[in-house]
């Protein structure tokens, strides 16, 4: 079975700087979205589910410089990939990149089974891409998945919500969206590191999706940002010191009570 | 004027027949919106073949005009294909202006579909709402892992947008404020569902309350040594009426489930009191929940990361402090102000 996965650069949130209320990115550090490491590692599970013969194919769409994650992706196990890298791309919204995400899957992959996506991009926080690029291609889809489990063309998807851990099974082909999962991205073996960096990347331009550019990019996108700016900070207040428990937990309740909470 | 008039709620329907919190909320930006544009404000309720005569009496109480009501044993449970095959037709035929989703998981699994099949324009996870000078929508959203805000417009209508709970006060109930109903029957024998849901298993949660529907949380981090003292967290959650959170660290040892994490990767919650119990405050914690109205954090580390944004701190054993602050707020009988 063909599995696709899709995964994003976004920078380093724990690195990154503002200014003007918005991300300096010229130089920040940049990393795999998150959440695209649990659909990641997802799709290397499935592939071993689905025994021999299966592979994973890795889609991201961005700067040249995404190379990296791709290649952290194939050092990882997956087994080749496309990147998407056009001007024409940039500035698109969750429904212009699902429509160039879906073009590159019916142009470029044949017979999948399988696409997964992350549940969020850590930078634009859409959460739509994935059953956009479903609604594009027709296809089944199921969103904030914790765990999969696949038995033969059924595919056993679970997730969790605020009524409890909901098991789901889904007819394939199909699109699953992974949130946090109850497992962590392996790490890269000394072959994959090597395997990665042997492994050319191509990159394919919007021409070579057969999708028109009025459909990707800024000029395919429903929603417009139009003024972005950065939360004021919260910073700290008073602290007590603890080592007498009685004395500490009486001097907190007098703070609640003058901050009007008591 | 535009063909596409009217503001609609889409109103999600509780087991026991009520509304669910998140949807009652959505009264009170949809009436602001509807005063603002003169337009009627429409509850939509999809529904299997059930008794729904209390929501919509309630959804009447809190403002709506009419309710739009789709009853279909398909629509029973959240299906991805068939409520988005529900809500495009809907739509295409009655063309709103503007549609207000409650955000959850499962909405996710229709609402960014439909946006596409009915050539509207899809907002998610907004926590305010408003109209720039032509009228159109302005919402605000956090990006960049909640450092950032922003302001977008939709370009197609409908205009559709889903808002986080909490992030508006549900409207004061009007008992003598009634909705008309209209009944509408939609096409939905030619789906075939590729997704079914087989089952539904609790998970133990001893907070009772939704975490992100809680006006306090008290959440505990790696610094509660062991699963066993969580008791201390569950206690003090207890006395105060509070849902209960963790934090990574905690969820990926199995001490708690996953419904709890608060964070990046978890549940991002905005309570009026925030207590971080043994928690450190790594930047994918805060992103969570530092949009809390007010932060009190123990820990036995003064120089923790924690304190930088709490409001309130003690630095000293959680161990200890917590079943102090427990005993102390049972036996004084208090009560936070929330
Ligand atoms: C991609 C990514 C996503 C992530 N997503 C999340 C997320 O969603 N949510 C999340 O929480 N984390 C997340 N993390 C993990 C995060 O970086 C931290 O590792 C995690 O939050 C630490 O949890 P902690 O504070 O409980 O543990 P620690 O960092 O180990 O902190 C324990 C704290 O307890 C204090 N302590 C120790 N003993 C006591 C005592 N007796 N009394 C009082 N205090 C005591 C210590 O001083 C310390 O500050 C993510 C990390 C990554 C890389
Ligand atoms: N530029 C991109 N390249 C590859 N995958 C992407 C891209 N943008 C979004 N995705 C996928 O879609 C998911 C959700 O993104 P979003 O809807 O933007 O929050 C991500 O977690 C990725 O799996």
């Amino acid at each position: 079975m063909k599995i696709v996965v899709f995964i994003k650069q976004v920078p380093d949130n724990t690195k990154l700087r503002f200014a003007d209320g918005k991300p300096v990115t010229d130089g920040a550090p940049m990393m795999m979205n998150p959440f695209d490491e649990y659909a990641l590692e997802t799709a290397l599970k499935l592939k071993e589910q689905a025994g021999s013969d299966s592979t994973v194919t890795v889609v991201s769409m961005g700067a040249s410089n995404t190379k990296d994650i791709v290649k952290k992706a194939i050092a990882a196990g997956a087994d080749d990939a496309f990147l998407l890298s056009d001007a024409t791309l940039n500035e698109g919204d969750s429904t212009a990149n699902a429509h160039a995400l879906a073009a590159a899957v019916k142009t470029l992959i044949s017979d999948f089974g399988i696409l997964v996506f992350g549940q969020m991009a850590l930078d634009d926080a859409e959460g739509q891409t994935g059953p956009k690029v479903a609604e594009i291609l027709g296809l089944p889809c199921l969103t904030g998945g914790k765990n999969v489990q696949l038995n033969g063309q059924t595919l056993r998807f679970f997730r969790e919500t605020d009524r409890g851990c909901e098991e789901h099974e889904m007819e394939l082909p199909g699109v699953i969206c992974m949130a946090k999962c109850d497992y962590e991205l392996r790490s890269s073996n000394i072959q994959g590191v090597m395997k990665a960096n042997k492994t050319e990347i191509p990159i394919k331009a919007t021409a070579d999706l057969g999708v028109s550019p009025a459909l990707v990019g800024a000029a395919g996108s429903a929603t417009k940002v139009t003024k972005t700016w950065q939360r004021p900070p919260k910073s700290g207040g008073r602290t007590v010191n603890g080592s007498d428990a009685k004395a500490a937990v009486s001097q907190l309740l007098e703070y609640l009570k003058e901050a009007k909470v008591l | 004027m535009s063909e596409f008039q009217g503001i609609w709620v889409i109103a999600e329907l509780t087991p026991d027949g009520s509304v669910a919190e998140g949807s009652q909320e959505l009264l009170t930006p949809a009436r602001r919106l509807g005063d603002k544009l003169n337009q009627p404000v429409t509850a939509v309720i999809l529904s299997g073949n059930r008794d729904t005569s209390s929501a919509e009496a309630l959804l009447g109480r809190l403002g709506a005009n009419q309710i739009l009501l789709v009853k279909d044993d398909r629509l029973a449970e959240v299906q991805g294909e068939t409520y988005t095959a529900a809500l495009s037709e809907l739509l295409s035929a009655k063309k709103p202006n503007i549609v207000l989703l409650g955000a959850s998981p499962a909405v996710s699994d229709f609402a960014p579909r439909a946006a596409i099949r009915a050539n509207a324009s899809f907002i998610a996870n907004a926590v305010d709402l408003d109209l720039n000078a032509d009228g159109q929508v302005e919402a605000t959203r956090a990006i960049y892992a909640e450092s950032l805000l922003s302001t977008v417009v939709p370009l197609n209508k409908p205009q559709m947008v889903s808002i986080k709970k909490k992030a508006f006060p549900k409207p004061v109930e009007d008992a003598g404020h009634t909705a008309s109903v209209e009944i509408v029957s939609l096409n939905l024998a030619n789906i075939r569902p590729r997704t079914r849901l087989v089952n539904v298993a609790q998970t133990e949660s001893k907070g009772a309350k939704k975490l992100e529907e809680a006006d306090i949380i008290v959440s505990g981090g790696r610094g509660l040594k062991e699963a066993a003292n969580f008791k201390v967290v569950e206690e003090l959650a207890d006395a105060l009426g509070a849902a209960v959170g963790a934090s990574r660290a905690v969820v990926d040892a199995g001490w708690r489930p996953h419904s709890e994490q608060v964070g990046q990767t978890g549940k991002t919650v905005s309570p009026k009191v925030y207590f971080a119990l043994g928690i450190s405050g790594a930047i994918q914690h805060l992103v969570g929940m530092n949009t809390s109205q007010i932060v009190i954090a123990i820990n036995r580390d003064e120089n923790a990361p924690i304190f930088k944004i709490a409001d309130f701190g003690i630095v000293g054993d959680a161990l200890e402090i917590v079943p102090e602050l427990t005993r102390t707020i049972k036996e004084q009988n208090l009560v936070l102000h929330v």
